[in-house]
């Protein structure tokens, strides 16, 4: 392999280590200057430090790809690896499960929540500008209430925040401990990546509630959510650690729901505000399929083992969500820096009790209702698993290089936040809900021995039939795969571990597939690649595996009496022009998209409109890779959506991919032919890269669906938060083909 | 607030471009009638190599089951990708290589793939050799009973033109599980 690699060999000479860990440093200044507002990325271009296209000078001493003093080729500096401290091992510590939200009724909350944003006034931190703001962050008035709000009133509450590092005295896994690899939650839970590595500090790490384990919000069908959300982080900007920024904006990731409730990057809110996130948690085509809730196969899980129907068509039933930080321009630095958590939502078809025989229920592996009590949501044998590579500093702490325009990678491999753990399991059938949370780091997912692994979802969504695999596809950034491995092929004593197969030499894309024997050989340069999980299996179930894989899962809904109203093209490219200035809404590339093959690849610019669908409509949409050095995890918000084709053919589509899907991995120079429904719901929403160092700068667009109705106006003004309250300006760009009629 | 949003929309929806554009929209929604699926094409972007070459599986595994004998074509469309923005970049080959029509006999069960694709990204070299477990199970089972066994897929390509030429499918024993499965606990740096 190419001697350019982006981290150092631990094996590296003494000379080089100390000269990447010099260059991190200088590097990290700048970061730090950035990140606290003392320096423009303006500034930086007129200092000589980036090209006008937004990229790093390589410079000796500050990029990672100059050329090293010490190196006698074109070597690249590298970064320092993370340090081991402490001789933290390997699988020497247990994979903590997810931290569950509490739901709480909806009357706990205080204030109670509102249609309208709350503007009751307070003081504001005089580091935040001073004088009086609104108590919440979501934009005033009428175009940012809640959608629906009187017709899908919030049914249960959680109440949560997004602070610094903190011990996690409060941790509910919802599951025994014999299902937690033995983990008592009772406990106090330091804020650390292995119980070897150094406590973080609140300026490091930023999570919901300040915590680890990460967070799962369990939700169902017909039950709307109010997620209140609370900015705790500091009002000083610069206690931030050296990168991340203290105004947040949450994305339930794909929700179908109001887009006051999606995230929408410019619809930040800033510390000592809340947020009301409405999710009504609604199937698709509720106000045009199965409106009056008659089919049994569109339901909800009743509290009592029965169902709930509800409208909406059942083929567009989700299952595995995320949630996560979503600012804009800093998207990357939050959720490195842990703001992301995971949401399951149960439905009749996939509703987390395997023993409830009704003829709807899938039983897929989850837990007995009848031995938990629980109806619906059990996790004993349903597991969300979050993969992603960090990178510490010499002490130990969180480290990140927002310098890597190409993607940033980190070193070391954490799974639920922890560091290479290992997972006690018994002979039976497990689902794993697996999440790529990675800023940059596509994954390659198998198992130690070659074993076949049933993949039953792909993104939110259940496939319509399952797929047998011995190693997953790739699996780009906020890619989710649900997969269920039976561990009953194994002996008691046992031990197989997952292993990553794609091995990176930058940010940009995968550099090679390895096979199996070569990732478990350890001589891969990047120190991602080989065994991060390691399964134990411990025992025998107490109980007969009665759960199920059934050969049909959920069907693709059917479009083919719904006309294509529309087709649009999207260009991912490098070297993107800005053509706006707002400082407020403009970021500079250099990554950027081409909307419909007009114009230059602009960067983004949340104030400009590009695309704007007709409410109740179907378009096609075409997603190009315009390089072939690099490849794109492309997210769409709103609504799942069918892939047509890739690379201009039906029979590209991987069975993997057949289903419904939010992410799309372009691959290098490919192409993804999509489609997609416009409906129930109306606003602004998002589209970008998710390597979020791509998103960051700048592969963003803003796409609204207008003409829902009152409220709505066509098109929509873009919001101007300030802590003192949100205002609103025209938007000063709005592409040619964004309305077509 | 309406009024002041529609100006710039009003004077793009104006310009002779767009007026061309809607009219086009207007023509294709009349004559052209609903539309259920997205028209595909087949061109090949730039900086790009379109090949395909069917190869036949060959081999043999043995397990519980007894001896296994293997055959059936293995259709490897590759894409060669060359970073047209970047000299420096590695071209690399993305593979897709389907073992869908590929069978197990052993007296009379029939084993399957259960439809199974290896979709790979690799440097673009004169010849490679791709190592992938590739599940089997009975036919009258489902993928839940699978086994894996393992492929070795070598690809021969023209390094002028970027396409495939030639390659071999040997299939065998999945030889990897020796070496991967723990029985106690490993700490590994």
């Amino acid at each position: 392999m190419s001697d350019r690699n982006f981290f150092l060999s631990p094996k590296a000479s003494k000379a080089r280590l100390r000269e990447a860990e010099q260059a991190r440093r200088n590097r990290q200044e700048i970061i730090k200057a950035n990140s606290q507002g003392q320096v423009s990325r303006r500034d930086l271009i007129k200092m000589g430090l980036f090209t006008s296209a937004g990229l790093l000078i390589p410079i000796g001493g500050l990029s990672p790809f100059a050329r090293s003093a010490f190196a006698d080729s074109n070597i690249p500096t590298g970064l320092p690896p993370s340090p081991l401290l402490n001789n933290t091992t390997a699988f020497s510590t247990p994979m903590p499960r997810f931290d569950v939200f509490p739901r709480i009724p909806v009357a706990s909350l205080t204030p109670a929540p509102t249609a309208e944003s709350n503007q009751t006034q307070q003081p504001v931190d005089p580091a935040l500008g001073g004088g009086t703001g609104p108590i919440e962050g979501r934009p005033p008035g009428p175009i940012w209430a809640h959608q629906q709000f009187g017709l899908l009133p919030p049914a249960i509450a959680v109440d949560a925040s997004v602070e610094g590092a903190k011990t996690n005295n409060t941790y509910n896994p919802a599951v025994p401990s014999t299902q937690n690899s033995g983990i008592n939650p009772a406990n106090p839970i330091p804020f650390k990546f292995h119980p070897n590595l150094p406590t973080q500090t609140a300026v490091k790490a930023w999570t919901y509630n300040g915590t680890i384990p990460p967070k799962l919000m369990q939700v169902r069908y017909g039950e709307p959510v109010l997620f209140r959300l609370h900015n705790r982080l500091p009002a000083q900007q610069n206690q931030n650690g050296g990168f991340g920024i203290h105004t947040i904006s949450t994305h339930e990731h794909n929700g179908h729901h109001g887009a006051e409730n999606d995230g929408f990057t410019g619809a930040y809110f800033f510390p000592n505000q809340f947020y009301d996130y409405h999710y009504p948690i609604v199937l698709a085509g509720r106000n045009s399929i199965n409106t009056t809730a008659t089919d049994i196969m569109a339901s909800s899980p009743t509290d009592a083992g029965g169902l709930n129907k509800v409208p909406g068509d059942w083929h567009e039933t989700m299952s595995t969500h995320w949630f996560h930080d979503h600012m804009f321009s800093f998207t990357a630095q939050n959720v490195y820096k842990g703001i992301a958590g995971m949401f399951n939502i149960y439905s009749g078809l996939d509703r987390g009790a395997e023993d409830i025989v009704d003829g709807v229920n899938l039983r897929l592996p989850s837990g007995r209702a009848s031995a938990s009590g629980k109806s619906w949501g059990n996790l004993d044998y349903d597991v969300n698993l979050m993969i992603a590579d960090k990178a510490w500093d010499a002490a130990g702490q969180l480290a990140m290089d927002i310098f890597e325009f190409d993607g940033f990678l980190g070193d070391r491999m954490t799974v639920n936040l922890t560091y290479k753990p290992f997972f006690e399991v018994e002979r039976r059938k497990y689902r794993f809900r697996i999440l790529n949370a990675s800023v940059s780091r596509f994954f390659k997912i198998a198992l130690s021995d070659g074993s076949p692994m049933i993949q039953i979802g792909n993104d939110g969504n259940l496939l319509p039939h399952p797929v047998t695999l011995t190693q997953l596809d790739e699996q780009g950034i906020a890619e989710r795969y649900d997969i269920v491995i039976d561990f009953s092929r194994y002996s008691v004593g046992q031990t197989v571990w997952m292993v990553n197969l794609a091995e990176h030499q930058d940010g940009k894309r995968v550099s090679k597939d390895l096979s199996l024997s070569e990732a478990l050989s350890n001589t891969s340069q990047d120190p991602c690649v080989g065994k991060f999980l390691e399964f134990r299996i411990v025992r025998n179930p107490a109980q007969p595996d009665i759960s199920q894989v059934p050969a049909t899962l959920i069907p693709n809904p059917d479009l083919s009496n719904i006309p294509v109203a529309h087709e649009r093209t999207f260009e991912f490219n490098s070297g993107a022009n800005q053509t706006t200035n707002d400082p407020i809404t403009t970021f500079f590339g250099p990554w950027g998209i081409k909307t419909d093959n007009q114009g230059p690849t602009l960067a983004a610019d949340f104030g400009r409109i590009s695309a704007a669908p007709k409410f109740g409509t179907r378009e096609v949409w075409t997603l190009r890779n315009g390089g072939g050095g690099w490849d794109h995890p492309i997210h769409i918000h709103f609504e799942e959506c069918q892939t047509l084709s890739r690379d201009g053919s039906v029979s590209k589509v991987p069975a993997w991919e057949k289903g419904r899907k939010d992410v799309w991995r372009l691959r290098p120079s490919g192409e993804v032919k999509i489609t997609l429904q416009f409906r129930d719901f109306g606003g602004m929403f998002m589209e970008h890269c998710h390597n979020t160092m791509h998103e960051d700068n700048a592969m963003l667009l803003r796409w609204e669906i207008d003409g829902a109705g009152t409220p709505f106006l066509n098109p929509l003004p873009t919001p101007i938060p300030k802590p003192q309250g949100v205002t609103f300006m025209a938007p000063d760009d709005i592409l040619p083909t964004a309305f077509y009629d | 607030m309406n009024t002041q949003l529609n100006i710039k929309t009003r004077r793009w929806l104006f310009s002779p471009n767009v007026v061309t554009l809607l009219i086009g929209i207007v023509v294709v929604l009349v004559l052209g009638g609903p539309s259920t699926q997205a028209q595909t094409t087949s061109t090949a972007p730039a900086g790009t190599v379109d090949s395909s070459i069917t190869l036949v599986a060959k081999g043999s595994l043995t397990d519980a089951t007894g001896f296994i004998t293997i055959t059936g074509d293995v259709p490897v469309t590759g894409r060669q990708v060359i970073d047209t923005t970047n000299a420096a970049t590695v071209t690399l080959m993305l593979l897709d290589i389907d073992f869908s029509q590929v069978q197990g006999t052993s007296g009379k069960k029939v084993f399957v793939t259960g439809g199974n694709h290896a979709t790979e990204i690799r440097p673009f070299q004169a010849t490679d050799k791709v190592i992938v477990t590739v599940p089997y199970y009975d036919s009258t089972k489902d993928g839940l009973s699978a086994k894996s066994m393992l492929a070795t897929v070598t690809l021969n390509f023209d390094i002028t033109t970027g396409k495939l030429t030639s390659g071999s499918v040997t299939i065998g024993n999945n030889v990897v599980t020796a070496d991967a499965v723990g029985t106690t606990p490993v700490a590994i740096q």
